[in-house]
């Protein structure tokens, strides 16, 4: 059996996802685009194991039968981070990052650097319903980092957050795969393709293309897909 | 400590305060049955009345904390599925059919049969979907059922005074006339307290969320399922024990949740101790302001501190 970090076979949600299969190595920086409502966070969602596929499908981490797995044991395995933070309590920074420790049963290993790495240090005690929406989604990213997990499935992780901190969660990701993790998140942004490992296109909830970016992107995909004229040559590019 | 050492504090004042004044030597004498009349009343009146406020308070309070956690809203109460109004309906339709000869049980047990048959109803309603929106839903319409169903009985069936004054009873929420059987009905609710102390810290991922809990290894299904359960026996239990007493479960977590900030594992024991201190407070009280009933204070002091609250967070 291969032993991608995440497969996912045959998996279909009725009304929101075609059946499709896809395999991603681990390792790997991809990136998931489309429009709106094209399937991205179903895809996230399945692939997390918090929406079940319809019958047929089946999602395997590592090569192991998703259903297979105890909830604690995904906690550790995987990663998720949704596409709207909201929260209702006034946990403190550091709380909601230490949740992160749930499955290791812990609340503190690795705390203290996911916090620096998500320059959160400075709002680390400030009760979390108080944030701003970039603030707030640094302290899920934080949390899904606390994790340890080698799967990071991330949604629209770049869309809230101002572009110092797009970038530099952009390295930390992609130092999470250099250390062979794997990390898959949706985005909007195509201007920061050129950074990943893959980019799969999903359209009206249905598999258009996946591959390197370069291949896969290409103006008559873009036009078709997003109904955008695309102009590939160097513009506007952000440094650190 | 500090809410522990208040309910100790309370409970004395409690036991010592009443028609008759003991001195605190006639209060320890009476404890240990070295002054008979001071026995009489420790044991007999304030002892058993003391030990049901604080057993309901505990689940009324931990009850609410359960449920705020449950539907991440820190507005929401025991009454909010209709579980308070299900057992007050149970009591009600025993008093008003006459079923109270049978045994001193019966209307305890029909306020728990009551209770489990609103949360059944809720469970049933959720069981597609099982959104947060839908279980409100489902407990506002079965709060209005009840209601119907306690106004049915109370307009056609309670023929007598004697009746009338039980039913009211019921629905105001009292602790007067507790003996030790109401103690053994409600001692049941320290075994679901106790059940609870161990979910704080899925409570803490739960109330964030259900999709983020459940990624972060929290088994929802199952960990909800219990909440829900044990909420439901503590809240039916309260309402057996003294009739229908509100606010407790809104305000007393509210509360705590300012003092010491929103962590559950601290929250659960806290709301108990804290939840019983409230209600011997309450009630010591009412029976200095010439016998108000507990429901009635409760919802006295609730309400107007509650409303502070709500504007305070608001600026």
């Amino acid at each position: 059996m291969s032993a991608g970090a995440l497969s996912l076979k045959n998996v279909a949600v009725p009304g929101r996802l075609h059946a499709l299969s896809l395999e991603f190595a681990a390792g790997k920086m991809v990136g998931l685009v489309g429009p709106n409502g094209s399937g991205k966070s179903t895809l996230l969602s399945v692939a997390a194991g918090l929406l079940p596929p319809a019958a047929g499908g089946e999602v395997c981490w590592s090569g192991e039968r998703l259903a297979g797995i105890p909830a604690i044991e995904r906690g550790r395995r995987a990663a998720w981070v949704p596409q709207e933070a909201r929260f209702e309590f006034g946990f403190s920074v550091r709380a909601v990052v230490g949740q992160g420790r749930y499955a290791h049963g812990d609340d503190t290993a690795g705390v203290a650097e996911a916090l620096a790495r998500f320059d959160l240090e400075r709002i680390a005690e400030r009760p979390v319903n108080r944030l701003s929406g970039g603030e707030r989604h640094r302290v899920l990213l934080a949390r899904a980092w606390a994790t340890g997990a080698g799967l990071q499935l991330w949604d629209e992780p770049l869309a809230a957050l101002d572009p110092r901190h797009g970038l530099e969660t952009l390295m930390l990701g992609r130092e999470l795969t250099r250390g062979g993790r794997t990390l898959v998140f949706s985005l909007h942004d195509l201007r920061v393709a050129h950074c990943l490992d893959e980019v799969v296109v999903l359209h009206e909830g249905r598999l258009r293309a996946a591959g390197a970016p370069e291949a896969v992107l290409t103006p008559e995909l873009l036009r078709e897909v997003f109904g955008v004229t695309a102009r590939v040559e160097p513009g506007l590019t952000l440094f650190l | 400590m500090i809410s522990a050492a208040a309910l100790a504090g309370l409970a004395a004042v409690s036991l010592a305060s009443g028609d008759v004044a003991l001195s605190p030597e006639q209060l320890v004498a009476g404890l240990l049955r070295r002054d008979e009349l001071a026995a009489t009343i420790v044991w007999q009146i304030r002892l058993p009345r003391l030990l049901v406020a604080m057993l309901v308070g505990a689940a009324l309070s931990a009850s609410g904390l359960v449920m705020q956690a449950y539907f991440r809203n820190s507005l929401a109460s025991p009454g909010l599925l209709g579980v308070s109004a299900g057992g007050a309906a149970g009591a009600v339709v025993a008093i008003g059919f006459g079923w109270v000869g049978f045994s001193l049980l019966t209307v305890p047990l029909m306020a728990v049969a009551g209770a489990l048959v609103a949360t059944g109803a809720v469970l049933m309603l959720a069981r597609r979907g099982a959104s947060t929106e839908r279980l409100l839903l489902a407990g506002v319409a079965l709060n209005a059922l009840l209601g119907a169903v306690t106004s049915y009985v109370l307009s056609a069936h309670t023929t007598t005074y004697e009746r009338t004054a039980q039913v009211l009873f019921w629905l105001l929420g009292g602790l007067e006339d507790r003996t030790w059987e109401h103690v053994v009905m409600a001692v049941p609710i320290l075994l679901a307290g106790a059940l609870l102390l161990p979910l704080g810290r899925p409570m803490d991922l739960l109330s964030l969320g259900a999709e983020e809990a459940q990624s972060l290894g929290v088994d929802v299904r199952r960990v909800r399922r219990w909440l829900l359960g044990l909420s439901t026996v503590l809240t039916a239990l309260a309402t057996a024990a003294a009739g229908t007493v509100g606010f407790v479960g809104l305000i007393v977590p509210h509360i705590l949740r300012l003092l010491v900030g929103p962590e559950h594992r601290r929250l659960v024991p806290l709301s108990l101790v804290a939840g019983a201190a409230f209600v011997v407070g309450c009630d010591l009280l009412g029976r200095s302001a010439g016998g108000l009933r507990l429901g009635i204070v409760t919802a006295l002091v609730g309400g107007p501190f509650f409303l502070w609250l709500l504007r305070r967070e608001e600026r």
